[in-house]
């Protein structure tokens, strides 16, 4: 957290870099500004009417002016609250626009980042890009930059307005300017850092309640309530010291700008009032010199605090940008492109069908993020409807192949021939729309299960999606649920058991009707039923087609065409079950260690 | 009768709060005095001010008498004008009390607000963590972890600012308008004529708002719904190549969602807007008022200046008024989210109840339980002799892990369900927390906290030495894994675990069952992550730990189970068969039926792997 939080140094608050979500709404960007500046300028005048009222309906008993007066400043009203209303529509316009397009822009090319990023990045961090960064820019460029530009003009044209009024009680007013906004940076330096640490210390709390309610089961059996709770208290004692120091810097802040504005009051009082005694300025300018010494310091502190925060969202758009800037390592080449189309403008019509032979010829490969190559000359030629199990210990490396042949990465050396072509010849689009994959955690999406099922062909009826959840032996799945096929899967498929998520995300891949199936079993128990519909399920969809299953299952493995053996991330064995036993290397050792658990596996239950 | 429903509810909320500011009432108090004397100081002001105004223009005809006494003595009007700084001093003096008074009225709202939000914290930490099994059941995580964050801060909010800044707020507006009656009633009408209008307005305004609010909050929801699907569920659209798909869908999210907004920032600038205009009204009306007033003298110039600064102060507050009272609503219902929790029951020893017995005979005597609907287990009975190793065989759903947590007094045993006794004692009548700390049950899915190894093995043994978290360690065969980590047993596991594989994260968890040290310790399907190999060095682990330790071992796996010294076969709720392996294998029921399904594979493939 504390590394996040060390603030980069953008030029400008990072402007330039957002220049173009901006210019996309430069009529609306530029409109913000000039009204904002406007409205102020209503504002700063507003006194002037305040010592026209005293100085001449008050010091000259007359009335004959008023109604010209009233109008002026009805109308004035009137044109002030039209202008801002314009101006606070533009405002938050701006910022909910600028927002919305950051938002797409992030999650448009999330969809075309390498694997790879997501591998090294965490789900709730990506996700804090797309959602809470673009917001929080969003914000800075609308109200902050709003804020700037109201108060700097407010400032600006009262300055104005006293020169004009009176040069003396002016300077007076001016003088104390600097002292007030060194005054007011200092202090607010001294918050900015003190409120990043409470927002440190916030959080650790918070994850202290999450870990204590996610977790009290285990406290609970473990018998350390006590324990925990002591724990927790000292935690909260501590966020309230640091939080109660920061409300004596805020309530110290506080004080001193008003004392600050009431010395220059007092200041006013006494030069203005002299002046006034001696008939020098009017009682009305002295009253319109004692607003503005009341009412300067406000503006100044609206304008340090957005800079501060402007500051503050500097990690922010460090971040976006960052994501912006990683690249697809995987992509598919112009002329590709031009032909196939990309993932959002398919060109369907130049698709040729895909057979289902895939080659690795001389395939060598690391990832981005490791130096050790994993593969080195890798050959293995598989003929459409072969079923390759790809076996080994937890984290071997068995996804590597599947990754290549997925084309989530690319060959470092060497290639990946699918029908006898570079698989980097054609479209990831088209390759995509070939392979059906099934998950080892399954992943269902919220929405109805016909959504989820359809979400590998989005034409199918009705028909072929009970045809595929019959061909699964799912078909009794639907029996149990009140709304069929319309019934909601919850967010993930929270409201299905496990073994109804494989079995669904099974009928998924069935339905797409891919040439390739890429199979990562699941290993967690289940019962003994639905492990038995499972098995079956996985059958019929392998039939057939080009299969890579990373296989967990005795019975998968034993059936496979092609057994690789993955030990360290290198394919140290390949063969059918018969000639790697015979064999006596590694898969014979593994085997014969495991085999009593896979079987348990596959029996689970009674 | 909804009526006193109502006034129960309002009357329950009150007590809420009374508990929760405990301890901070006399912060609060102090905060509320400090802000009182703050406006009067605030209010002084615009009084200075136009006795200045009057003072300098000659007009002292409406000045107070004790000040044309005190010009008088001082020596009249031009040694007065002579000495003006006297009079600014004055002004900067009243300042700087102001000054004290904001400060003070700041940190102790600040104090106060610090000390209720611990309270409030602490109190909901330690209930939750208290409460029983079966309430956490009930209750979704999530839902519960919000309570104790954002309605605790919405509670806080409410108290520390709405509340406080209502007091300032009726006040201000009482002196502001007492002091404005002074200098003229007619004006004064004349400007708190509008003082209803803004009030009723704004109150109208931000019921309204308040739907729009959430609406937008619940489609801020779904569009974070699908970012969050869309980038877990990453290989899935990769694979299908649905990267279309999931843009349009998230795009089309995104318009709705932004649109929304920006209908619901409308509404608002209206509001804002239509606020301001009527308080520029307000503004002219006395302007042109006072100017009338003031030409045919009833007022003098320095009235009508301090009259435009006190109407100039009302507008802020009466504006505030109809916010406040509106979030009320809102705290309110965090309120009431709170003491949900606060009045949930927490677990009670019986009466007299007693402290673990010595020995460790356990009795399951025609136990009967249900979870809500259907029976799980019906009419049990077990006997385990203490010293045992106990094996423990079934599927998913037969009762297995109901009846490790009945024995541990998790959930409540309803008294015409049976009974379990602890060396022949009603475990009913065992305090809880003795029970627990005498029975090492490991879940099936135990959860690490974010410390390090070692941290996380000695949470529930704090006195065990680094040799005892070896041993722990080694019992557990998790020592190897711990030596290639960096850090050893200092590596931190991160949240719940996730820098650990799932095997290591069980491991873990026997060996912080293993340093208990307890004369009872339940495995339930705690090896199911770890290969056999693995397994089986564990288990001779803990039949060598286990000396006189009754060990009870529950999984779907026979190899985990053959070597105990009885093994109860457990289906639908009741144990179908009882005995060692060699007994249940001669039965040739259920027991033999599994085994030989297990084995069938082993026999079948295990010809290959002996030949």
């Amino acid at each position: 957290m504390s590394n996040e939080e060390k603030l980069p140094k953008l030029k400008l608050f990072g402007l330039p870099a957002l220049l173009p979500f901006i210019l996309k709404y430069r009529v609306m960007f530029i409109r913000m500004i000039a009204l904002g500046a406007l409205v102020s300028v209503f504002d700063s005048v507003y006194p002037l009417f305040n010592r026209y009222a005293i100085d001449h309906f008050v010091g000259e008993k007359t009335l004959d002016t008023l109604p010209i007066f009233i109008g002026l400043m009805v109308l004035g009203i009137l044109l002030q609250g039209f202008f801002n209303y314009i101006n606070v529509r533009d405002c938050a316009r701006m910022e909910l626009f600028i927002n919305r397009d950051l938002r797409n822009n992030a999650f448009n090319h999330l969809q075309t980042v390498s694997l790879s990023y997501f591998n090294q990045n965490n789900v709730g961090y990506i996700h804090a890009r797309v959602m809470s960064d673009s917001g929080k820019i969003g914000e800075m460029v609308a109200w902050n930059i709003m804020d700037i530009v109201w108060f700097g003009s407010y400032i600006f044209f009262s300055v104005i307005v006293m020169f004009t009024v009176n040069v003396r009680l002016a300077l007076i007013v001016v003088a104390i300017l600097p002292v007030a906004i060194l005054l007011i940076a200092l202090f607010q330096r001294k918050l900015t850092h003190l409120n990043r640490q409470v927002r440190e210390e916030n959080s650790k709390i918070t994850a202290a309640i999450n870990e204590g309610i996610s977790g009290v089961r285990s406290i609970k059996t473990l018998a350390i309530e006590e324990r925990m709770s002591g724990e927790f208290f000292e935690k909260t004692a501590g966020m309230r010291r640091l939080s109660i120091r920061t409300a004596h810097y805020g309530a110290l802040f506080a004080a001193v700008v008003t004392l600050l504005s009431s010395f220059a009051l007092c200041v006013v009082l006494w030069r203005g009032g002299s002046l006034t005694a001696a008939a020098v300025v009017e009682v009305g300018t002295l009253s319109v010199f004692m607003s503005y010494a009341l009412n300067m310091l406000d503006p100044i502190q609206n304008i340090v605090g957005s800079i501060a925060h402007m500051i503050s969202i500097q990690v922010n758009i460090e971040r976006y940008l960052k994501l912006m800037e990683t690249t697809g390592e995987v992509t598919d080449r112009p002329d590709v492109i031009e032909k196939y189309g990309d993932a959002f403008n398919e060109k369907r019509e130049n698709w040729e069908k895909l057979i289902g032979d895939i080659e690795f010829k001389d395939v060598s490969f690391h990832y981005p993020d490791g130096e050790e190559m994993v593969l080195e000359h890798f050959n293995l030629k598989v003929p459409a409807g072969t079923n390759v199990a790809i076996v080994g210990e937890t984290g071997a490396g068995k996804s590597t192949l599947i990754n290549l042949v997925c084309r989530f990465y690319e060959p470092t050396d060497g290639v990946v021939l699918i029908d006898g072509r570079d698989s980097r010849d054609r479209s990831l689009s088209w390759l995509h729309a070939n392979i059906g994959y099934v998950l080892q955690t399954p992943h269902l999406f919220s929405g109805t299960i016909r959504d989820n099922l359809k979400y590998g062909n989005p034409d199918a009826t009705d028909e072929q999606i009970m045809e595929a959840l019959h061909a699964v032996s799912a078909g009794g799945l639907l029996e149990k649920l009140d709304k069929g096929l319309d019934t909601e899967t919850g967010e993930g498929g929270d409201f299905l058991s496990t073994g109804e998520k494989q079995l669904l995300s099974i009928a998924r891949a069935l339905l797409a009707d891919p040439r390739i199936l890429i199979l990562d079993e699941a290993t967690s128990s289940i019962d003994t039923q639905t492990e038995r519909c499972i098995q079956d399920a996985i059958k019929t969809v392998i039939k057939d087609r080009t299969s890579f299953v990373i296989a967990h299952r005795l019975s998968t493995i034993v059936n496979a065409d092609v057994i690789l053996l993955v030990s360290a991330g290198r394919i140290v064995e390949r063969g059918t079950h018969a000639q790697l036993m015979k064999a006596r290397g590694e898969y014979f050792r593994l085997y014969t260690r495991q085999y009593e658990d896979l079987l348990a596996d596959s029996s689970a239950g009674i | 009768m909804e009526a006193k429903k109502e006034k129960e509810n309002i009357r329950g909320r009150f007590a809420t709060i009374r508990f929760f500011m405990k301890g901070s009432v006399r912060f609060f108090l102090c905060s509320v005095i400090f802000v009182c004397l703050l406006v009067v100081f605030e209010l002084v002001n615009p009084k200075v001010i136009g006795w200045t105004v009057d003072f300098v223009t000659g007009d002292m005809s409406r000045m107070p008498q004790f000040l044309k006494d005190l010009v008088e003595r001082l020596g009249g009007r031009s040694w007065c004008i002579e000495h003006l700084w006297v009079f600014s001093l004055i002004v900067a003096g009243i300042a700087v009390i102001g000054a004290v008074c904001r400060y003070a009225f700041r940190m102790f709202n600040g104090t106060m607000a610090e000390t209720l939000v611990k309270r409030m914290r602490d109190t909901v930490y330690d209930q939750v963590i208290h409460l029983p099994f079966k309430w956490h059941d009930d209750n979704r995580t999530g839902d519960i972890i919000q309570r104790a964050t954002s309605d605790v801060d919405m509670v806080r909010n409410f108290i520390s600012e709405q509340l406080t800044s209502v007091f300032r707020m009726v006040i201000l507006l009482v002196l502001a308008l007492s002091m404005m009656a002074s200098i003229n009633g007619w004006l004064t009408l004349a400007a708190a004529a509008f003082i209803p209008v803004i009030i009723g307005y704004s109150l109208i305004f931000h019921r309204k708002i308040g739907s729009a609010f959430e609406k937008a909050d619940t489609e801020e929801g779904k569009l974070s719904a699908i970012a969050q699907e869309n980038i877990s569920g990453l290989r899935v659209v990769r694979a299908f190549g649905r990267e279309r798909y999931e843009r349009e869908r998230f795009e089309g999210k995104n318009e709705t969602y932004t649109k929304l907004w920006v209908r619901t920032m409308q509404l608002l600038s209206i509001f804002w807007i239509t606020n301001d205009i009527i308080g520029g009204f307000q503004m002219v009306t006395v302007l042109g008022l006072g100017a009338h007033l003031a030409v045919a003298g009833a007022i003098s110039a320095g009235e009508y200046v301090s009259f435009i600064a006190y109407n100039g102060m009302l507008i802020w507050p009466v504006r505030q008024l109809g916010r406040v009272i509106s979030e009320m609503s809102k705290a309110g219902v965090s309120i009431d989210r709170l003491r949900y929790i606060l009045d949930s029951k927490r677990e009670e020893d019986a009466q007299g109840a007693v402290d673990f017995p010595d020995s460790t005979d356990i009795d399951f005597e025609k136990v009967s339980f249900s979870y809500g609907e259907g029976e799980v287990l019906k009419g049990l009975d077990l006997h385990i002799k203490a010293g045992q190793t106990i094996g423990i065989l079934g599927g998913t759903g037969t009762g297995k892990s109901t009846m490790a947590a009945l024995l541990d007094g998790l959930y409540e045993l309803p008294k015409e369900n049976g009974c379990i006794k602890v060396g022949g004692i009603d475990i009913r009548s065992i305090k809880k927390h003795e029970l627990r700390k005498n029975i090492g049950l490991m879940l099936q899915e135990p959860y690490l906290f974010s410390r390090t190894l070692e941290e996380n093995i000695t949470i529930a043994a704090p006195k065990s030495t680094h040799a005892d978290v070896e041993a722990a360690s080694k019992g557990a065969s998790l020592d190897t894994a711990i030596e290639r980590f960096n850090e050893g047993y200092k590596t931190p596991v991160g949240e719940r675990g996730v820098t650990l594989s799932g095997g290591q994260k069980q491991r873990t968890a026997i060996a912080r069952t293993l340093i208990r040290k307890t004369p009872v310790m339940i495995f339930d399907d705690s090896l199911s992550a770890v290969d056999a190999q693995t397994d089986a060095k564990i288990r001779a682990g803990l039949a060598q730990a286990g000396q006189g330790v009754t060990v009870i071992l529950i999984s779907h796996r026979i190899t985990t189970l053959m070597n105990a010294d009885r093994i109860f076969v457990i289906e639908d709720g009741r144990v179908a068969e009882e005995g060692s392996h060699e007994e249940l294998l001669a039965l040739g029921g259920r027991y033999r039926r599994i085994y030989d399904l297990q084995s069938a594979f082993t026999e079948d493939e295990g010809e290959v792997a002996h030949e």
